[in-house]
């Protein structure tokens, strides 16, 4: 019993394998079917040449043989007719009732020909003793019992014809063959002419054999012509898709190869028109952004002189503000100072901006612990924190989570985004969390404040956008926090991503690799807060990795 | 199927037009432009009208082509494939001459032969009724009699087996009487003119008389006649018609060896040729049961006594095997290698066999175990001549002039200066050292035994009774010398040894009968006699054989056909075949035969106009020559083509009494 037990299972294991096996090849196979033309192409063609070719043989074949038959038994008529004629003749001349079927018998023996061509048996209907005369090894049972009724039948009636079957043909102690058996009436005597069909059974045999081989021959030859052509077509067309997946990737120089006048070629000419044409208009945009870019830089640069100057005197108006007897002027004093600093820090801004967008921010990695970084920013905004009534709950790993990180632009990053979830956090509790793993360290600030309308999580990055533009400014953002925030977190090959659902709040991750520079291929923490959003699909700020 | 015929020259054309069309594409248009133009240049000269009808015809064919481009390529497409593969599929209507070889010479055993179907006994047959169908159903031999015995009824002990012997009627008219018949028993009769017997070993013998035979049937308890008891006749053989004969029996050869066992004797025998498959068998279970009782006295065989066949004779592809029992050891491998093989050779099916002795493969001296059908020719019945192979014997004969002459390149060539007209039907010894001849009056045998050149004849013998007269002289290959004196109704053969005086023989079995004449096969055993029997002559065969003591007995002599009426001379053409001069049924003068010994269908040969023939000579090989006269002029007649039986008779050759040394 365990010796059974062991083979089931042996068996039971080898079932699953080759299971997985065919299973496998056919995913692969259908992997294959799906993505290349060719193969579709050739098995396509594969199969419905072989159902015509298969079909063509088969009609062929039957053709043939009713062809063949036909000639036969033509022939067969033939010969019988000369025999019944024959008979006739010997009927006629042979006075002497006594020795006719002797007679008859005796020629029948000399125009029996040689063995092999065929076979007779004659009957004399009127001798009851004698059931008739065969040649050679003969069997009588070779003549089938409806011929003999057909005959009798046909005897009976006024024209004695010629009938003719097929049957199987019989001897003594040798195998019996198919033959095409006709007989007819002369006088007393049925006479039948049997024909073995052995010859053509081999012809017919050799006909099909050369059909299957030629059938296959054109299959194969079939096959291998759809696919030459379609490797011809396909080439050309997996060039462009390359192209085209190169040009998609910014390579604008990128063009196909012009080979001919055929179709290929006119839609490697119209690729290339449409590239250059691209490449233009790209290039005429770079240039106007560059220029707006630069005008920006310029306008920043250009107001940070006179600025430093209104801010001496600002600041000397400020100082000196409790001294101006009309209080109103003390006033404006102060709000020239406070919207001076505004005015400062969203000149900062825009020239960080304007740096990220010239492509001249510049990592200046060093291997950081980010709880450290966390607790500096919490530091920075717990005034801000208090001021608005909130807590900041901090959820830190026991261990470190160094990562080489710009300890400056992270720091800014994290202030940007704490800042952000006291200004629209309500009041409410903050919770930052941080979390690593082998690859990537992240940092996610979740808020409980208004939280986000679907479609918000990406525009939050754009450059001014503000959630309420009616809503009262308290903390005085520039409205490009968030821009700069994100362009930081790409400077390091990582991801800024939001999350946030109306009246539940929002949370924004940070996920960073461990060593710039390094792809970020996933984040130790969710991007949604668990117990939240749960009702709701994740949305589409998955997508923002890019 | 040939599409060629409807179309036209042009039409064929213009479909090879559009095959080309079709693969070489644009640039073809020009070329097709370029020739119609051409055309019509060309025709303008000759004819302008068709001049211009072609052009017209072109331009239509053009604008065809322009509005219908592809259907017309198209349809030149499917035109020049349509006409390739028709070209394909015709039979051919001429090419090279394919030369072949007609098939073997084909063997007796060969031809096709006719079985006869048997009726089981229906129910509320009469006891005649029986008793006929029960001798129909005999006359099949199918599966042991199956059927026939099917209207026997107890122990009647009726075993014909495959080699019965039988009772040959003239015909079917002995119609069945019934004798006595009570309620449950019944005699019936049966009358009828019996010809023969075929012994079982195969012999034939004539036996012409009135039979009558009696058959009881019982009535079983079913209400049918079976017959219970066999008349003596039928007990232990079959009554069959002669036709009945012809159909189911063939005569085949057993060959054995001539007492100084340098050659092989047919022995021909009749066999039952119920199924072709077991011809080989029965062929050598003959061989092993020895010669007939009329030719044993005079042959031996090579098989110790009590050699049996075991199993059957094999038959793979075109090898036999024949395998003998025990007993075979003592006996010379060669010589039953010699026997077996020439009589297998008779079936055209074996070309190669093996003997076997108790399953161990036997290879005679100098030969391969599987031996090929023809081989041991040494041992041929004909001597060192063969009817295969050409012959360059040439006849001796009596030359224009009257003397003995030979025949150089086709044209007389007188040996003898002297003697003319003294010497007539020369016979020249088969090692060409001594002619003996006749007088021309017959009643004399002369001799002299320098054949080269003789000056003078002795003669040997002398008629001894008055009005006798002697039949040509014919020499064994033991160069003995036999002649037969004959008178009316009376003969008496005589014979010399080399060096010694004519002597009687003592056993002659045609001695109350005429003998015209008297040839010895070239096997030394036989002999064949033109006797006249009842006015009519008949050709008769016979043996010779040697006592112990010496004395020679040529008793038994056997009809082999009596189908020419007239026959006047006759010569061994082969071991198996005789060339007789004569008349049968309706010619009105005698003509060439061959007469098969084995006493099947005589054949003419050749054809044309030949005089009044008179003596015929004939060898293994070598034409056959017959000695005619018309008017005073002698004549000697030969084949065109010797090798062609119906080939004509042309007699250049001037002289009378041809006849062959061997």
């Amino acid at each position: 019993m365990p010796a059974m037990t062991s083979i089931k299972r042996n068996v039971r294991r080898g079932l699953v394998t080759f299971r997985r096996i065919v299973r496998g090849a056919t995913r692969r196979l259908y992997t294959r079917w799906r993505r290349s033309i060719q193969v579709r192409v050739v098995t396509s063609t594969l199969v419905i040449s072989v159902v015509v070719v298969a079909l063509l043989g088969v009609f062929l074949q039957l053709q043939i043989t009713a062809a063949l038959m036909e000639a036969k038994t033509n022939t067969a008529v033939g010969q019988l007719d000369e025999g019944l004629a024959a008979v006739r003749r010997d009927l006629a001349s042979s006075a002497e009732t006594g020795t006719r079927p002797e007679t008859v018998v005796n020629n029948l023996k000399a125009r029996s020909g040689p063995s092999g061509l065929y076979e007779v048996y004659i009957r004399d209907t009127s001798n009851e003793f004698v059931d008739g005369w065969t040649t050679n090894e003969l069997r009588q049972e070779s003549v089938p019992r409806r011929l003999r009724e057909e005959l009798r039948q046909a005897s009976a009636g006024a024209r004695p014809g010629t009938a003719s079957t097929y049957g199987t043909l019989s001897y003594n102690d040798r195998r019996s063959e198919r033959g095409l058996i006709v007989g007819g009436r002369a006088g007393q005597f049925e006479l039948y002419y049997l024909f073995p069909l052995t010859q053509e059974q081999k012809t017919l045999t050799d006909v099909q054999r050369t059909l299957v081989g030629v059938g296959v021959v054109l299959v194969v030859l079939l096959a291998a012509i759809a696919s030459l052509v379609t490797r011809q077509v396909v080439i050309p067309v997996r060039l462009a898709a390359q192209g085209a997946q190169r040009l998609a990737a910014g390579r604008l120089e990128e063009r196909m190869r012009v080979r001919g006048e055929d179709d290929l070629a006119r839609l490697a000419t119209s690729f290339n028109d449409m590239a250059a044409n691209l490449q233009d208009k790209i290039g005429e945009l770079e240039d106007l952004s560059q220029v707006q870019r630069q005008f920006v830089s310029d306008v920043s640069h250009e107001l940070r002189t006179p600025l430093t100057t209104i801010r001496i005197a600002a600041d000397m108006l400020y100082e000196h503000r409790d001294t101006f007897d009309d209080p109103s002027v003390g006033r404006s004093a102060e709000l020239l100072q406070s919207q001076l600093e505004r005015f400062e820090s969203l000149l900062a801004d825009l020239l960080e901006i304007s740096r990220h967008d010239a492509g001249a921010a510049t990592l200046d990695a060093e291997s950081v612990d980010v709880r450290d970084l966390v607790l500096r920013a919490v530091g920075d905004s717990q005034t801000l924190a208090e001021r608005k009534g909130s807590k900041v709950v901090l959820q830190l790993p026991g261990e470190p989570c160094m990562a080489e990180v710009d300890r400056r632009r992270v720091e800014r990053i994290l202030r940007n985004l704490l800042v952000n979830a006291v200004e629209h956090g309500e009041g409410e509790e903050i919770v930052v969390s941080v979390a690593a793993d082998r690859d990537a360290v992240a940092v996610a600030v979740r808020d409980h404040g208004v939280g986000l309308k679907p479609g918000e999580g990406q525009m939050v990055f754009d450059r001014f956008w503000r959630a309420d533009p009616a809503r009262a400014r308290t903390t005085g953002g520039t409205g490009l926090g968030l821009s700069i925030s994100r362009e930081d977190a790409q400077l390091h090959g990582g991801w800024l991503q939001a999350w946030g659902e109306p009246g539940v709040g929002s949370q924004f991750r940070l996920s960073l690799p461990r060593v710039a520079g390094a792809e970020l291929r996933g984040s130790p923490l969710p991007l949604v807060p668990l117990g939240a959003g749960s009702a709701r699909p994740l949305f589409a700020e998955l997508e923002v990795s890019e | 199927m040939n599409l060629r015929s409807p179309l036209t020259h042009r039409n064929v054309l213009r479909g090879a037009a559009g095959r080309t069309d079709a693969t070489h594409g644009r640039t073809h248009d020009s070329h097709a432009a370029a020739d119609s133009r051409a055309d019509a240049t060309h025709g303008r000269t000759h004819d302008s009208h068709a001049a211009a009808d072609s052009r017209a015809d072109d331009v239509r064919a053009a604008a065809g082509r322009r509005a219908n481009g592809p259907i017309v390529r198209l349809t030149g497409c499917a035109a020049a494939l349509l006409l390739a593969s028709t070209a394909c599929a015709t039979v051919p209507s001429g090419g090279r001459v394919v030369s072949g070889r007609s098939a073997d010479r084909a063997e007796q055993a060969d031809d096709p032969y006719v079985r006869l179907i048997p009726v089981r006994p229906k129910a509320g047959w009469s006891p005649e009724q029986i008793v006929s169908g029960f001798l129909y159903a005999s006359a099949s031999f199918d599966d042991d009699h199956r059927v026939a015995r099917e209207y026997l009824s107890g122990n009647t002990g009726w075993q014909p087996g495959a080699r019965p012997a039988v009772t040959v009627f003239q015909d079917r008219r002995f119609a069945p009487r019934i004798d006595k018949m009570s309620e449950t028993q019944a005699t019936v009769k049966v009358a009828g003119d019996q010809l023969g017997a075929i012994l079982p070993e195969g012999q034939y013998t004539a036996d012409p008389k009135r039979v009558e035979v009696s058959f009881e049937l019982t009535k079983t308890q079913q209400g049918a006649w079976r017959i219970t008891g066999l008349p003596p006749e039928v007990r232990a053989s079959l009554l069959l018609t002669k036709a009945d004969v012809d159909r189911a029996f063939r005569t085949m050869n057993l060959y054995f060896f001539t007492p100084d066992q340098q050659q092989l004797v047919p022995n021909g025998i009749f066999l039952p040729l119920a199924n072709r498959r077991h011809l080989a068998t029965h062929l050598v279970r003959a061989l092993l049961t020895g010669p007939t009782s009329w030719l044993s006295p005079a042959v031996k065989s090579a098989f110790p006594a009590d050699t049996k066949l075991v199993g059957d004779v094999h038959i793979d592809k075109d090898i036999a095997t024949v395998n003998l029992s025990g007993q075979a050891r003592a006996g010379d491998p060669e010589r039953m290698s010699a026997q077996l093989s020439w009589t297998l050779r008779q079936l055209s099916d074996i070309k190669q066999w093996r003997l076997r002795i108790d399953g161990e493969e036997i290879a005679p001296e100098g030969h391969d175990e599987t031996q090929p059908i023809r081989s041991w020719q040494e041992y041929n019945p004909d001597g060192q001549l063969s009817e295969e192979k050409e012959s360059t014997e040439t006849p001796y004969f009596i030359g224009s002039k009257g003397q003995f002459s030979g025949l150089l390149s086709g044209k007389e060539n007188p040996l003898w200066t002297g003697l003319a007209y003294r010497l007539a039907r020369p016979a020249a010894s088969p090692d060409k050292l001594e002619v003996a001849g006749l007088s021309p009056e017959g009643d004399k045998v002369l001799y002299s035994d320098k054949l080269p050149s003789a000056t003078n004849l002795q003669t040997l013998l002398t008629s001894q009774q008055p009005g006798s007269r002697f039949t040509p002289p014919t020499w064994d290959r033991n160069n003995q010398l036999w002649v037969v004196e004959t008178a009316r109704d009376e003969s008496w053969l005589w014979v010399r040894k080399r060096g010694q005086r004519f002597q009687r023989v003592e056993h002659w079995g045609l001695g109350g009968r005429e003998v015209l004449s008297l040839r010895v096969a070239r096997d030394g055993v036989r002999a064949a006699a033109i006797v006249k029997v009842d006015g009519r002559t008949q050709i008769q065969i016979g043996r010779i054989a040697y006592d112990p003591s010496g004395a020679i007995d040529a008793g038994a002599f056997l009809p082999v056909s009596s189908e020419l009426v007239d026959a006047k001379d006759l010569a061994w053409r082969s071991f198996g075949t005789l060339a007789v001069l004569g008349r049968k049924g309706g010619d009105s003068q005698a003509l060439p035969y061959l007469v098969p010994v084995s006493g099947s269908a005589i054949t003419p040969l050749g054809i044309g106009a030949l005089g009044e023939p008179e003596s015929i000579a004939a060898s293994p090989g070598a034409p056959v020559y017959i000695g005619t006269r018309s008017g005073d002029r002698s004549q000697i007649c030969q084949q065109q083509a010797p090798r062609d039986q119906y080939s004509e008779w042309s007699c250049r050759i001037n002289g009378s009494d041809p006849n062959y040394a061997r």
